[in-house]
């Protein structure tokens, strides 16, 4: 168990050090985001719907768009000289590539999901800071299985054409009972409401990043074996 | 509700019926024309 | 005979007892009062539903069952099952509007029904795009197995997640098909379409496994 998770953190530490050297994916994801916001802003007539009607769904629209943009630089990395073949030969099992994989891409989407609660903050005048300690719990429930599914699904789609336009097609059904949770949750957040309310969309949320953290990592293997 | 209260909803059974009707038989004959296939396609 | 043409058989008898279907429902089954003759959309709206899902279950324990055992015809079945299931849920989601229409006041709705079969038919459509684009056999089998495990395991959370945000579908009281309120003549017509949508779902199956093992392109 040490062994897997400490591979795990190496296959992290190697795709952490890669981003951060040349922050093409991030800078464009939070580039994303940002143009994103600003767009839901200008689209929509202040004077016909209450921003805290609106609010939930735009943030979580923004992170989830977000979230695919970060997701389809997972495996990129590996496609050339074929680094995929060599990460497979090294001494570490599937589960530590895949959980490896899966520590990376949840610290690039936390890095585009901070940012894009701070500019939403500032842009739409929401008052966050009151409930930010369970928006970030939820903001992290809703995240980790739909990013579980996302890394196991760009394992697969890297090597087919369209690849981009592959993942969001095979992934957006899995967003959706995350999205619809955490919207709600988040709604609840806004309007002041206690956790305590929002328990049964919690347990469901939990209930999925279970089942398909699970999933994904049972799975990984067949999508790489040879 | 007496049956001359009862809505005028034919034209949508009518459309309906005839709908399911045309994919299951143009499905069929996709089918039909791939299974005769001669060569690989 | 071969395979083709067990399935051909098979279909084409399906079909004609579905024109029987058609007959008993649309002249031998009472109208339904409150609704009026769109009603009878029930008979062909409801068993294509059931086929698409029956698709889609049997799609995700082809895909269980292939991982497991390796053996390329349950990745064959998986496939044939997909475009089988397209072609119903295409069905359901075209009769159901036009059940929804006069009855609701609207096409569509985000209930959980409605939802859920709506994203069943994403997945199918998925699923032949993933298989599209995927060339070598071995490795287009096991990608479409990992999806169609995932999605098999996605569908309850949809369901629940949609369901408690909000229910639209028909209330029990007019539509449900097993209430004892419904007269026998419409339960009769129910369940003989289930049978014959089912029929219809292995008729075509067995020619598009049949074409799948052929082309060895399934």
């Amino acid at each position: 168990m040490a062994d897997l998770l400490r591979h795990a953190w190496l296959v992290a530490r190697k795709d952490l050090y890669l981003e951060f050297r040349s922050r093409t994916a991030i800078t464009s994801a939070l580039v994303f985001t940002a143009l994103v916001l600003v767009v839901f802003e200008h689209g929509r007539d202040p004077t016909a719907v209450a921003i805290s009607a609106l609010a939930p769904s735009i943030l979580w629209v923004t992170f989830s768009f977000a979230g695919m943009l970060t997701l389809n630089r997972a495996f990129n990395a590996e496609l050339e000289n074929q680094a995929l073949d060599g990460l497979l030969l090294a001494p570490i099992s599937r589960t530590s590539l895949f959980w490896g994989k899966l520590v990376a891409n949840l610290a690039f989407v936390a890095v585009v999901q901070v940012t894009g609660l701070l500019l939403f903050t500032l842009f739409f005048n929401v008052p966050v800071w009151r409930v930010w300690a369970p928006l970030v719990v939820v903001m992290i429930m809703a995240t980790v299985g739909f990013i579980a599914v996302g890394t196991l699904f760009s394992a697969m789609v890297v090597r087919t054409r369209f690849a981009e336009l592959m993942l969001p097609v095979l992934l957006l059904p899995f967003l959706l009972p995350p999205l619809i949770a955490a919207a709600e949750v988040t709604t609840k957040l806004f309007a002041g409401r206690p956790l305590s309310e929002v328990s049964g969309w919690l347990r469901l949320l939990a209930a999925y990043d279970v089942a398909f953290i699970t999933l994904a990592t049972l799975l990984f293997p067949a999508t790489v074996t040879e | 509700m007496t049956p001359d209260q009862m809505p005028q909803t034919g034209g949508y059974m009518t459309a309906a019926y005839i709908v399911a009707a045309v994919i299951l038989v143009a499905y069929t004959i996709v089918l039909w024309r791939r299974g005769s296939a001669k060569t690989k396609s | 005979m071969t395979l083709v043409q067990r399935g051909r058989w098979v279909t084409v008898f399906a079909l004609l007892l579905l024109g029987g279907i058609y007959v008993r429902a649309l002249v031998y089954t009472p109208v339904e009062i409150h609704q009026g003759l769109a009603q009878k959309i029930f008979y062909v709206h409801v068993p294509s539903a059931w086929s698409a899902m029956l698709a889609m279950g049997l799609l995700g324990v082809a895909s269980i069952l292939f991982l497991i055992i390796k053996d390329m015809r349950y990745d064959r079945f998986a496939a044939a099952s997909a475009e089988v299931g397209t072609a119903f849920s295409l069905v359901m989601l075209t009769t159901g509007p036009l059940w929804a229409r006069p009855i609701w006041g609207a096409w569509w709705t985000w209930d959980a029904r409605l939802t859920l079969t709506l994203m069943m038919f994403f997945m199918f459509l998925g699923y032949l795009v993933l298989r599209g684009a995927v060339t070598d056999p071995g490795l287009r089998a096991r990608y479409s197995a990992v999806l169609g495990i995932c999605g098999l395991v996605l569908l309850p959370f949809i369901h629940l997640s949609v369901y408690l945000f909000r229910t639209l579908h028909p209330m029990p009281i007019v539509l449900k098909p097993s209430a004892p309120s419904a007269p026998p003549a419409m339960v009769i017509t129910l369940l003989s379409s289930f049978a014959v949508f089912t029929l219809l779902y292995i008729g075509f199956v067995m020619q598009r496994y049949a074409i799948g093992e052929r082309t060895d392109d399934a």
